[in-house]
């Protein structure tokens, strides 16, 4: 029994090291093919780098030359095109760049979308989306039908916000999908006003997902057509919903009146209080200070150190501090005064 | 002699029961971190880096940097803290009590300058005497405090701390500019369901350096710290990627780690009277989870996202190794009631039987091994044929695996791109079972005794500094 076990381990053993040493020969010559691959990539940048700039950014004529043979003269393209559209905002360079790539670069993209590997489709969903290859938007909705991933799905929804927004605004009422908020938010970021605003229309039909993402995202759009939206959603009946339309409206920092927000000044919530006392760093002291005060003697440290920092703030804010220190017997209160007014003097 | 007899008999069933159950396990999680990666093989990451650049998808992360006597190192881990791409972060730099140079070289490097600053005390620490804030980095904050250990001084670190998240980091740790991105991406991709990240930990010897961030990878000449290279690619292959998909990592490295604050404060922020700090407070937040029947999460990042220094002597190698195994043993015992307790669910009956058997009693057993393969050639007969088969185990369970790791992470990271290096850690790695591994099982069995005899210490260990490294390139 123990012989035949001790073949066995030796059977095992050699087995082993024998499928390890294909993998290595496999490396290896993996490496080999990449390591040309990366040559012609890079032969093409050394080239063809000048004519792209000259093309795209000097009105040259077009050159067949700069077409891509292959997947390395691809790499290359898209590694212009990515560093221009990072860096660069040009519409017309942004147009060159789409019709080309919809010209030249369809083939090659429709071909990964149909590839086994599942990185592989998703870099093509990558740049279809990127470089706007609009053309490809009926292979995309034939390979919806495939059984895919969410990260492809959610890819997927991106590429419709960009080309066919309707078919976007469609799609997300999927309930089936349910994406972080995050993720919602990086899809909403890029839509067009007139298409993103359609959110608040039923706002309560969302999930909370979503409506967490519009209010962040239209914080950050910030347009002044979203104030009102917001400021609407404070009389919300999620106390959740109301602080971030109050964290919104701080960020969109246009405040044109405060009577929306006093209520809040005694929210039962501290970050509702705290959100408050932001706020009123874009209304003048004469208005808020009284409300202030109250949140400078706050149970809540942050509250406290919030309210502070937004007197503190204003051109009278120190003495209105100094004042506030003599006369209150509010150890915590006057104690975050004090360090908030030595710092901002200590700044100067 | 029959006495004899039994025992072997005994001992050799055991040890070899034991070997098999270990091999089974490391190759079920070498068979799910390979699916992991070979999934997101060839993805293009900047893809996701680029877009969680901006502040609107990000949220704020305070750094902190307990010091104790690490004048070399201190003001290059800040700097490569500087480098990192993230929209906002504070950098705490804690120095707890050093007695060498460390508080003067960061005041005079920085021009920290002292500032008066209310501290919520969140956790109980020891005295806080004095805060200093940057002149040069507004967002760069120095506290100087009594000494009181490395978890003491991160404790100081949240409490002084602004934001939501915050993450540790050593002394001697090298980051890479996205290493704070790629840790936080499934905090944030998550909406808060994932409460602390951790991601993969590198050896930093060898590495060619400017500015605090690595430029360049290669393999050290040293081949301990070779040796430690493998060992680390086998730990993330065969542990850390199976075990954080199934929400089971118990582990992840106070080299360079985020958690969620609250949950941190929650939880009691790192025990000071412990040596493993880091797996302390991970184990607590995995109690805390279940305790609130919580759906959260703590998950382990395939992506490299720090470098640190490995010892490169026998000396200091021995005194880690110790330190690590003391530190799990109390973590393990702390907690022993966890231990296939149906109310922590898959923690209770997969992480803590795994990390009893493999990780901890581990070292003992297979130290018996050797010992059984000694006295066997000793005793000869039958023993021979025991202890042959126990070795090809051996073989197995060090050689094998190694060389799968060393294959598999340069297939999908190519960390080590040299075809020479591949070969050389290779070739190093069939003779593991003869030197590295009963060393390191003797010192980890060392740790064990140390435990029972309560010994501790700070462990602080001695460092090149990396600036002295930059200086050898």
């Amino acid at each position: 029994m123990i012989k035949l076990s001790i073949t066995f381990l030796f059977t095992v053993i050699a087995l082993l090291l024998v499928v390890l040493f294909t993998f290595l020969i496999y490396l290896f010559v993996q490496r080999q093919r990449e390591s040309r691959f990366e040559k012609v990539r890079d032969r093409y940048l050394l080239n063809y780098s000048q004519l792209w700039y000259d093309y795209l950014f000097n009105n040259a004529l077009f050159s067949m030359v700069l077409v891509p043979r292959g997947a390395a003269q691809v790499e290359a393209i898209e590694r212009i095109f990515s560093s221009y559209l990072k860096n660069i905002i040009s519409e017309n360079v942004e147009q060159k760049i789409k019709q080309f790539a919809n010209q030249y670069l369809k083939k090659f993209y429709e071909k990964d979308l149909s590839s086994r590997r599942w990185s592989i489709r998703m870099n093509a969903l990558y740049r279809i989306a990127d470089l706007q290859i609009e053309e490809l938007l009926p292979s995309c909705q034939e390979f919806e039908k495939n059984k895919i991933s969410d990260e492809e799905h959610f890819q997927l929804l991106k590429i419709y916000s960009l080309f066919q927004p309707d078919l976007f605004m469609e799609k997300i009422k999927n309930p089936n999908i349910n994406y972080s908020e995050s993720e919602y938010r990086r899809l909403f970021v890029l839509l067009e006003e007139d298409v993103f605003i359609r959110f608040f229309d039923d706002f309560n039909c969302w999930p909370t997902n979503i409506q967490f993402a519009v209010i962040d995202t239209a914080a950050v759009k910030r347009n002044m057509q979203y104030l009102d939206e917001l400021k609407k959603l404070l009389s919300h009946d999620v106390m959740e919903i109301n602080i971030r339309a109050l964290k919104g409206l701080y960020e969109i920092g246009i405040i044109d009146e405060i009577d929306p927000f006093i209520p809040f000044v005694t929210s039962d919530m501290w970050e509702a209080r705290l959100m408050v006392a932001k706020i009123f760093k874009h209304v003048p002291l004469a208005y808020t200070y009284s409300y202030l005060e109250q949140l400078l003697q706050d149970e809540n440290w942050w509250v406290r150190s919030q309210a502070a920092k937004t007197i503190v703030e204003d051109r009278h804010g120190i003495a209105k501090l100094q004042q506030f220190i003599e006369s209150s017997n509010d150890p915590y209160a006057i104690e975050m005064a004090q360090e908030i007014a030595a710092r901002k003097e200590g700044s100067k | 002699m029959k006495i004899i007899d039994y025992c072997m008999m005994f001992f050799g069933g055991i040890i070899l029961f034991y070997m098999l159950f270990v091999i089974v396990s490391y190759c079920t999680m070498f068979i799910i971190a390979m699916l992991d990666l070979r999934k997101r093989y060839r993805l293009d990451p900047s893809e996701y880096d680029d877009a969680h650049i901006d502040a609107f998808y990000s949220k704020p992360v305070s750094l902190l940097v307990p010091a104790y006597n690490e004048e070399v190192g201190v003001v290059d881990t800040v700097y490569s803290l500087l480098n990192l791409r993230y929209p906002q972060t504070e950098i705490i730099i804690i120095n707890d009590g050093s007695t060498d140079q460390t508080l003067q070289t960061v005041i005079e490097h920085f021009r920290m300058k002292p500032i008066n600053k209310i501290v919520q005390t969140n956790i109980p620490t020891k005295q806080i005497k004095q805060i200093y804030e940057s002149e040069i980095y507004k967002n760069c904050i120095l506290v100087d405090k009594e000494n009181g250990g490395k978890a003491d001084a991160l404790n100081v670190g949240i409490n002084v701390s602004q934001y939501p998240y915050f993450c540790s980091i050593d002394g001697d740790s090298i980051l890479d500019e996205k290493s704070l991105l790629r840790v936080m991406k499934p905090i944030i991709l998550s909406d808060g369901e994932v409460i602390a990240a951790g991601g993969n930990i590198r050896i930093a010897n060898g590495a060619k350096m400017q500015f605090g961030s690595i430029y360049e990878t290669q393999l050290p000449s040293n081949y301990l710290v070779i040796m430690q290279v493998i060992e680390y690619l086998r730990a993330f292959l065969m542990g850390r990627i199976a075990l954080s998909k199934f929400n089971l990592v118990l582990i992840i490295s106070g080299a360079f780690s985020v958690f969620s604050k609250k949950w941190a404060v929650e939880a009691g922020g790192y025990s000071t009277n412990i040596i493993g700090e880091d797996m302390e407070l991970v184990v607590n937040i995995h109690r805390l989870i279940k305790e609130k029947k919580e759906n959260k999460r703590i998950e382990f990042v395939p992506d490299p996202v720090c470098w640190t220094e490995a010892p490169q002597t026998l000396g200091v190698l021995r005194n880690q190794r110790r330190r690590w195994h003391q530190g799990l043993f109390e973590s393990l015992w702390k907690h022993k009631k966890m231990t296939l307790n149906p109310r922590f669910g898959l923690i209770g009956f997969i992480s803590f039987p795994y990390f009893w058997l493999v990780e901890c009693l581990g070292p003992v057993v297979e130290l018996g091994g050797y010992i059984y393969i000694v006295i066997a050639f000793f005793l000869g007969k039958i023993y021979y044929e025991v202890a042959l088969i126990l070795l090809l185990l051996f073989v197995i369970y060090g050689v094998i695996f190694s060389i799968a790791a060393i294959l598999f992470e340069s297939w999908s990271m190519n960390t080590y791109p040299k075809k020479r290096e591949i070969l050389r850690m290779i070739l190093l790695a069939f003779t593991e079972i003869f030197w590295y591994r009963p060393l390191t099982l003797f010192w980890r069995c060392e740790g064990l005794v140390r435990f029972l005899r309560r010994k501790s210490d700070w462990g602080n260990m001695k460092r090149v500094g990396i600036a002295e490294k930059e200086k050898n390139i």
